[in-house]
């Protein structure tokens, strides 16, 4: 073999020669086999927990999920549908279907609202000239880094018994918000999830709609058009990209939240989530275990086939600059 | 069924009230300039309609639908009059006459507990007080106007001050509470009536002005309420203690309880990283990198060459040690950091190693998409599919996590000599590849490469080493029988709060991958052909161009990641619930506010979150004012 030799360099970093021949092609391929070994190794364990789901309970506690495919008891023998008939079922879990529907509920409420009111905030925040403008919107941007735990005792205080002001010097109190009787209900995951979504939602939307060429606007505001037409007719028919992106993202952040719903909800077992359904199955560490598998399977399927089916969006949402708290 | 309905109904209602309160609005504002009397009409019935609702909302009056429905009709039936007089005297007399009327039917229903008693000297001190208040201001700012405005505007202040709040309530009759509103109302009437009589221009700023307040206030409330108010509101708790209903005043006992709790942070046993074989290995190894470093420096002429082989070394041996000190210090503070240092460097490290590995390589948005799945998971989700694959099951039984069915198959081989020479043979014959490659790399002068071989050989010789000598994998020798040893990766601290990160790392690294690729797209390629044209290895464009173009970006990755293990919460939760010593603080906050239901410290545990948290936020801010500032 032999080695080439390169230009004179000039590159500052002394003398650096190729390698060439079988060496250099050998070393070439290694990147694409650790690719595809990192492939492999991040996408085992779902599959090994998709695998486990359709095999009976003595079948997940004998042997490894891999052994499916073999004969016996433990192999293909073992392969059933029962562990989602029973989950899914009201008796065993006290019911994941149930579960299912409030989180949808609890997810299509929690994405239309803030995409509504941050679409008109970013609006304003991009085409409507005031005061204070830039400040009021970098200290609302600045929000979405806040965990959201600094929310959560006095957030359930307020759903709890209402939020009063005691007025200082005169001692008088008054209601800012009254008690709706709103812990443990779904409204106030619905409630809670708004606000937060908020300052990323305002953020994401904004990003976009400034960059919405101004002659647009320019020239329809000649033709006599007010901000409420412009948004309706130009913006938001512009900005579907980005709403979809939020949509997808704000979907799946409600869809697989845990701590926001744990929270609001409690012990009303009526309305709690899957995620909830699921996590407090995950807790009993025993009899039912063998039904964790389908559970779990079951609260991710809906992730993943909206993940595959609508990627690209979904990419474009996470990356646009998620910070989110 | 009826579940589903009720859920429907909620949905449509919760929208279709808010768009119809938004199209209102702006619809309602559109009329100004054209149709100002019916916009002063609904103007004024939706004041009344606001005041009203709030003592409804507070429950201070009686019969509030009814009353409330009168009150709107009068608040509409003045406007329509305003509009119809341009005669600014006519206005004022109006004004006062429905502010009365408005008065009397407050005054008259408001709830007997409710009524104010006569406290005359607090009532001429605050009008007083406040009247100076209000023309001291306008007189300031503006000598020569009319005083009539701030007169009767900070009058009726001071006079709801002094009439309403300060005295005791429930102890006053039926007529000193009308005369009482009537005044407060017949105030506030005429100074709606002295507002300045609208012209075509300023009923034109009115349509125009509003909007932004029309497009913001739903978004500026929403984050009042849930965002700003309750941090605001945390802090104050973190500084109280007792009973969710009877909080008292303790100032910042509250953190120094949590400093000092051992179960928080404990450095009892810190003397014992000195000794760990951890932090031993790791200075081992981190010496061997800089050996490297200096070797490849003097090639180059540098004080340390840092190449892939060299850097991989020395970051090797930091994790190393820096996991023995996590590992000695024990406590949720020491978790969290643990965590934050853990998830942050292996999720960017392995994001980027990804990136680069898939750029412009076969099946490049199929890899990339298997990698960023984890992303869409739950972290419930996550936590127990994880939960499956760290399984340990007795010796004597088969191991069903994929983790320890691995482990103690290594054991198995290494008890076995046929299994040992088979392996020793290979992993010679890869580590005698690797001298190959290193000794051409050397001679090609290419340095990196020739280091990156050594670096990788090094381990591989230490696996030989213990397949030979102690032996390697989960198992163990008990009178002459060789029994399987799984390892609990659960339970046994401090390392399972290692393989609890894993279950981050795996969903992060999709995420920083995804944000790192996109920005490595993003270097210039002139840039990079340049470097290819003076000669400069694969290698060398990567470490002297790539790295310092995303640089940037990899900060992002960096502090994004560091404000989601922050709040880590589901993943300790569904995996230990903090047990075996892997409390974090996200998941201590909870359990000490709704469990034990002791806000005060849950408070100050969230405030902490908080704190941690500002660094970032401030970034962020700084980067928008420079963004803007570009712009």
């Amino acid at each position: 073999m032999t080695t080439t030799k390169p230009p004179e360099t000039s590159y500052g970093i002394g003398e650096t020669k190729q390698l060439t021949g079988r060496v250099a092609s050998l070393l070439g391929q290694i990147p694409t086999w650790v690719l595809w070994f990192f492939v492999v190794v991040w996408t085992i364990p779902t599959l090994g927990l998709f695998i486990n789901s359709f095999r009976t309970r003595d079948a997940q506690r004998n042997s490894g999920w891999w052994m499916f495919w073999q004969d016996g008891a433990n192999g293909y023998g073992s392969l059933t549908l029962d562990n989602y008939s029973d989950v899914l079922g009201t008796s065993a879990t006290g019911g994941l279907a149930n579960g299912l529907l409030n989180s949808m509920a609890i997810a299509v409420v929690a994405t239309i609202l803030p995409i509504a009111i941050a679409a008109f905030a970013a609006y304003a925040f991009a085409w409507i000239d005031f005061k204070g403008r830039d400040t009021l919107f970098i200290a609302t941007v600045a929000l979405l880094a806040v965990p959201s735990q600094v929310a959560l005792i006095p957030l359930l205080q307020m759903y709890a018994g209402g939020a009063h002001l005691t007025l200082p010097l005169i001692d008088k109190t008054i209601t800012v918000f009254p008690d709706l009787g709103l812990a443990g209900t779904i409204p106030a995951v619905w409630l809670t999830h708004t606000g937060f979504a908020l300052p990323f939602a305002i953020f994401l939307l904004h990003n976009y709609i400034s960059g919405l060429p101004r002659d647009l606007f320019e020239s329809a505001r000649i033709d006599g058009a007010d901000h409420f037409t412009i948004f309706r007719k130009l913006v938001l028919p512009l900005s579907i990209p980005v709403l979809a992106a939020f949509t997808i993202f704000q979907f799946l952040w409600t869809w697989n939240d845990y701590l926001i719903a744990l929270t609001m909800i409690g012990g009303n077992r009526q309305a709690l989530p899957a995620t909830v359904v699921i996590a407090s199955l995950a807790g009993e560490f025993g009899r039912l275990e063998h039904l964790l598998t389908a559970g779990a399977f079951v609260i991710t399927v809906v992730p993943l086939v909206v993940f595959f089916a609508l990627q690209r969006f979904f990419v474009r949402g996470i990356t646009a600059g998620s910070v989110k708290g | 069924m009826d579940r589903v309905i009720a859920t429907v109904i909620g949905i449509v209602v919760a929208v279709g009230v808010s768009a119809i309160v938004f199209v209102g609005a702006n619809k309602l504002f559109d009329l100004a300039p054209r149709r100002w009397s019916i916009f002063s009409t609904l103007i004024g019935g939706a004041s009344s309609l606001a005041i009203f609702g709030l003592l409804w909302g507070n429950r201070l009056i009686d019969q509030p639908v009814t009353v409330t429905a009168i009150a709107t009709v009068v608040g509409a039936l003045t406007g329509y009059a305003l509009s119809r007089t341009s005669d600014q005297n006519a206005h004022l007399a109006i004004g006062a006459v429905a502010g009365v009327l408005l008065g009397v039917l407050a005054g008259a229903s408001i709830k007997p507990q409710w009524r104010p008693g006569i406290d005359a000297i607090a009532l001429v001190l605050s009008v007083v007080l406040f009247l100076a208040v209000g023309v001291g201001i306008r007189s300031l700012r503006n000598t020569n106007s009319n005083m009539l405005r701030p007169v009767l505007l900070w009058g009726s202040i001071g006079w709801i001050i002094g009439a309403f709040l300060y005295p005791d309530l429930g102890t006053g009759t039926v007529a000193w509470t009308v005369i009482a509103s009537v005044f407060a109302g017949g105030l506030l009437g005429g100074w709606v009536g002295t507002f300045p009589l609208p012209d075509q221009m300023m009923k034109r700023d009115i349509a125009v002005g509003s909007r932004k307040f029309i497009f913001l206030i739903p978004a500026l409330a929403f984050i009042s309420m849930t965002l700003v108010i309750p941090l605001i509101r945390t802090i104050w708790l973190s500084l109280l203690t007792g009973l969710p209903k009877e909080l008292t005043w303790t100032g910042l006992s509250n953190y120094v309880d949590i400093v000092t709790d051992p179960t928080i942070i404990d450095f009892s046993d810190w003397t014992d990283v000195f000794t760990s074989r951890l932090f031993i290995g790791g200075i081992v190894v981190l010496i061997i990198g800089l050996v490297v470093a200096r070797i490849s420096g003097k090639r180059t002429g540098e004080r340390l060459g840092l190449n892939g082989g060299s850097l991989a070394a020395i970051s090797a041996g930091f994790i190393l040690v820096a996991f023995a000190v996590f590992a000695s210090v024990r406590g949720t503070i020491s978790n969290n950091l643990w965590w934050i240092f853990a998830v942050t460097i292996f999720s960017t490290g392995a994001g980027l190693a990804i990136a680069v590995m898939s750029d412009r390589s076969k099946g490049e948005n199929v890899a990339k998409s298997f990698i960023f799945m984890p992303m869409a998971i739950s972290f419930v989700g996550a936590g127990i599919i994880w939960r499956f694959m760290f399984v340990a099951r007795p010796p004597t039984k088969d191991q069903t996590g994929v983790l320890n069915a691995i482990w103690v198959k290594i054991g198995v081989w290494s008890n076995s000599t046929t299994a040992t020479t088979v392996i020793v043979i290979i992993l010679s014959l890869i580590i005698l590849g690797l001298i190959y490659i290193a000794f051409r790399g050397r001679q090609a002068g290419n340095i990196s490469v020739a280091a990156g071989s050594v670096v990788i050989a090094l381990p591989l010789v230490w696996i030989i080493y213990k397949f030979l000598g102690p032996g390697l994998g989960g198992y163990e020798v008990f009178e002459g029988e060789v029994f399987a040893k799984p390892i609990l990766f659960l339970t046994e601290s401090p390392f399972n709060n290692f393989w609890m990160m894993v279950v981050l790392i795996w969903i992060q690294t999709g995420f920083a991958m995804v944000i790192l690729s996109a920005a490595i797209k993003g270097v210039p390629a002139d840039l990079l052909e340049a470097a290819s044209i003076d000669g400069a290895t694969e290698s060398q464009k990567f470490w002297r161009i790539t790295v310092p173009q995303i640089g940037p970006t990899i900060g992002v990755v960096v502090t994004t990641l560091i404000v989601t293990v922050l709040k880590v919460f589901d993943i300790p939760k569904v995996m230990t619930n903090g047990n075996f010593d892997t409390q974090v603080l996200a998941n201590e906050m909870w359990q000490r506010a709704f469990t034990e239901l002791d806000f005060g410290l849950g408070s100050a545990l969230a405030a902490i979150i908080f704190f941690a948290v500002v660094p970032v936020m401030w970034r962020n801010i700084r980067q928008m004012q420079d963004q803007r500032a570009s712009t």
